[in-house]
């Protein structure tokens, strides 16, 4: 049997079509990781429910105090925005995701709906607080990000709901983000994923109130380093600091090993990369005028 | 199946197919367009890769019945009264080829490149081609010929 397209003009008209085939059809946003699971018959949806024409969800707004991106934004567009550019490290995040062709098709919402391991985007949308609205004949909620992703491949997205929109809140115009990637070709998934966001204490002293701390490809779900990020919450960023603080994250990793790289040797990258992007984020910040003298 | 219109080098294409068909599937066994090769057929090694509106795009990752209305280049586009054009007279010139299976997608992925950025630096054609891969390992010669294609054809 043939696999039946649906191509919706409305979100109404597409969550009707959810509502109506359950877990008989998949939602496709961009189609770059979808169709290669469809032809490697690792899913077999009967129907397809193409949400192309979804104008609405299409491009970005900038708010008073958020960015909100609509789930069908490419990667591309993330890329060359100038509002995501004061949401660094999403914009530097959206420069990595797979390869050219990839980016000017593939979208946010799908790149968090499919929750592959190593997937760029992650990481940096937790570590900027960012909200997913999802929305079903029932209605509209929101979920921070931080209650997304449940597991491998799954989300808390429902058969009969739709991620409409990500809403991530301004940071502070003082505020540096880093995002760094390791991956053995640019064009894979990332190995080691950190997004790091830091937020000065605003006296001058190089002091910074928060830290925050995204990981991706080295557990189960992308995550918080919560444990690094209160070790450093308040404190002067010096280089011991730093490395301990790399050191925790690291601990609160849980890789996996698969054939691109061994458990333990992810857990070591994290602690090489938070360090890195740690620094990196002083550096702007200091650059910026808020660090230390 | 599903009756689409295409628009494929200029032409306006009817043509049946089922109604989840990938572009590179249409391209190749419906209209006979084979310059657009297939590889890998999971978006990445490139060989399949095409222009939509301009972009570069891997047409094995592509649902066809998206593309209705929008313009499709493949290789078999790029050549002007059955001359090669001069990005592809540059592949010739240097050698950007061995065996010849990703050149049809270095071609498109370099077109969509000098169409958005026509003067990029080394850095910038690496990064509009790292959705191409050459396993003869000939970049050297493909990046020489697209940053001549930038200069003019005069290198």
């Amino acid at each position: 049997m043939d696999r039946k397209l649906i191509r919706p003009d409305s979100i109404d008209e597409a969550l009707s079509e959810r509502q109506k085939y359950g877990l008989d059809a998949m939602p496709i946003a961009g189609g770059q990781s979808l169709l290669v699971l469809l032809r490697n018959k690792l899913v077999d949806p009967k129907i397809l429910i193409d949400l192309e024409r979804l104008a609405e969800l299409h491009g970005l707004q900038r708010q008073a105090n958020a960015i909100s991106i609509g789930a069908m934004t490419t990667i591309f567009t993330l890329a060359s925005s100038a509002d995501v550019e004061k949401a660094p490290p999403l914009g530097q995040a959206a420069t990595k995701v797979g390869s050219t062709a990839i980016r000017n098709l593939g979208t946010i919402g799908g790149n968090v709906c499919h929750n592959e391991p190593g997937a760029d985007l992650p990481p940096s949308l937790l570590a900027l607080n960012a909200v997913a609205e999802l929305r079903s004949k029932n209605g509209t909620r929101k979920v921070p990000l931080g209650e997304f992703f449940r597991s491998y491949f799954e989300t808390v997205v429902g058969p009969e709901e739709l991620l409409t929109r990500v809403e991530v809140p301004a940071l502070p115009n003082e505020a540096t983000g880093v995002y760094l990637k390791h991956a053995i070709s640019s064009e894979d998934l990332a190995i080691a994923g950190v997004a790091v966001v830091l937020i000065p204490d605003g006296n001058g002293g190089g002091a910074v109130r928060e830290v925050r701390i995204g990981l991706g490809g080295v557990a189960p779900v992308p995550f918080r380093a919560a444990k690094a990020e209160r070790a450093l919450a308040g404190a002067v960023l010096k280089d011991e600091a730093i490395r301990e603080a790399a050191q925790i994250a690291s601990s609160e990793a849980e890789p996996m090993t698969d054939p691109h790289a061994s458990a333990d040797y992810r857990r070591k990258m994290v602690k090489v990369l938070v360090r890195r992007a740690i620094v990196a984020a002083k550096e702007q910040m200091e650059r910026k005028g808020n660090g230390q003298a | 199946m599903a009756k689409l219109k295409l628009q494929v080098n200029g032409e306006e294409i009817g043509i049946e197919a089922k109604e989840a068909a990938l572009l590179l599937d249409v391209l190749r066994e419906g209209l006979e367009l084979t310059g657009t090769k297939r590889g890998c057929e999971t978006s990445h090694c490139g060989a399949c890769t095409v222009l939509l509106d301009g972009m570069a795009v891997h047409s094995c990752v592509v649902l066809a019945a998206r593309c209705e209305g929008k313009e499709i280049t493949t290789v078999e586009g790029l050549s002007q009264n059955g001359e090669l054009n001069e990005l592809q007279r540059l592949f010739l010139k240097h050698g950007a080829l061995q065996c010849g299976y990703c050149t049809p997608g270095m071609l498109m992925a370099a077109t969509a490149l000098l169409r958005r950025n026509p003067r990029p630096d080394l850095e910038e054609i690496k990064i509009g081609l790292d959705g191409n891969l050459c396993r003869c390992t000939g970049y050297t010669g493909i990046f020489e010929a697209i940053q001549a294609c930038a200069q003019g054809g005069r290198s």
